[in-house]
């Protein structure tokens, strides 16, 4: 019986390397293609047609679109319309990403903290740098609100800046933890099923629930990771 | 726990990168603008659709009140007309009655008026029989001659004229 953590190993597939940098194409980068191929095939053949009334698969994929779009206006404004291509590739490729790692034997590399990290940091420095390039030096008032009495800003400043930098770890560790916990959880329980003979139908009803909640949770960080994305840009965008 | 393998890290993120941007491209370039400009469309259409249905609606509205409109008008036209007819009528009736009254009572007088001459006539004739007679009467049963005249007199001083 495999170990609860053997389903999280990077296994590679090519050996490839540039420059002394390991850069293989492993299990995860494969599940990353499929999840990139699912969502372009998504969203461009469920659109081939662009029927004026949508059938089935053209609805589900108007319905992303309008998700994201009505999340990014909803918390960006109208200001945010350019970053919406990023926005709702982010949020499709951890969705997809997600629920692909539901599929028994395959691997899910938003469990991994390397590419959750990765992402955020690349979120964390995009939104700075557009929060500087639109507001100037003024954005450094992030730090210190408007209208703060100065006595304050001793102990604001530092606070608002912890939770400035904060914010890629809380974002990559949400979106890390979620998937790990929720994997090894199946897994444990999983486990549990065949061991304890004909007892194993609790573990296994149990399994089941936690199944559909797994779905859930995998629905629901991407929609986090990707609404925490819209609310960063709107400070970005908008200050405080 | 694999995930804390600082080994693996440089082949995933390059992989992320390299995945994600493609990704990246192939939405914001192809499939995004697909779906939006079928959104767009749909809108398009459906406002068009409005507009038109508006503009019919206007159109019916204008011709249901044209409708009314002549509705009402002929409603009074008939309402006049008969009004004039049973005026007509009326004033037809009332001249047609008077000239039956007014032939009526004409032939009422002139049936009264000739039934007074009858009498006149039938009242002369009787004092006439009756001096006539007295004048006879007298002379049968005492001989005495009476004049007319007198007998005349006394007659209409009995009938009491």
């Amino acid at each position: 019986m495999a170990g609860p953590l053997e389903q999280f190993e990077i296994k590679p597939l090519a050996e490839l390397s540039v420059a002394g940098i390991d850069i293989s194409f492993t299990n995860s980068a494969l599940w990353m293609v499929i999840a990139a191929v699912l969502v372009t095939g998504f969203m461009t053949l469920s659109m081939r047609r662009g029927a004026l009334v949508p059938g089935r698969w053209q609805g589900s994929a108007e319905v992303m679109y309008e998700f994201v779009a009505n999340m990014l206006k909803d918390n960006v404004g109208s200001a945010g319309r350019k970053y919406f291509p990023f926005v709702f590739t982010l949020f499709m490729f951890v969705l997809f990403g997600n629920l692909l790692g539901m599929i028994p034997h395959s691997f899910t590399f938003t469990s991994h903290i390397a590419v959750t990290f990765a992402m955020a940091l690349v979120i964390f420095l995009g939104v700075t740098v557009i929060g500087f390039m639109r507001h100037g030096t003024h954005y450094l008032r992030m730090f210190f609100p408007e209208g703060a009495p100065i006595a304050t800003a001793i102990i604001l400043i530092p606070i608002e800046i912890i939770s400035y930098f904060s914010r890629p770890f809380s974002l990559a560790i949400r979106l890390f933890a979620n998937m790990t916990v929720g994997h090894i959880m199946l897994k444990v329980i999983g486990g549990f099923v065949g061991l304890i003979g004909i007892l194993g139908v609790l573990p296994f009803a149990l399994l089941t629930g936690i199944t559909v909640l797994e779905f859930g949770i995998a629905a629901l960080q991407a929609y986090v990771y990707t609404i925490l994305t819209c609310i960063y840009l709107h400070d970005a965008i908008h200050m405080h | 726990m694999p995930q804390f393998d600082i080994a693996t890290f440089s082949e995933q993120i390059f992989w992320l990168f390299v995945i994600f941007a493609i990704l990246y491209f192939l939405m914001s370039r192809i499939a995004l603008p697909k779906v939006g400009e079928v959104l767009e469309r749909r809108q398009k259409t459906i406002e068009d659709n409005l507009g038109k249905a508006r503009a019919l609606k206007d159109e019916t509205d204008a011709a249901i009140a044209k409708y009314e409109a002549a509705l009402a008008e002929a409603r009074e036209a008939a309402q006049a007309d008969i009004r004039e007819a049973s005026e007509k009528a009326a004033a037809e009736q009332a001249k047609k009655t008077d000239a039956m009254v007014k032939k009526l009572s004409k032939k009422t007088s002139d049936a009264e008026k000739a039934i007074a001459d009858a009498k006149a006539d039938a009242m002369t004739g009787v004092a006439e029989a009756a001096s006539e007679i007295a004048r006879e009467a007298t002379d049968k049963l005492i001989g005495v001659k009476v004049q007319a005249k007198t007998a005349d007199k006394a007659v209409s001083a009995i009938v009491g004229e």
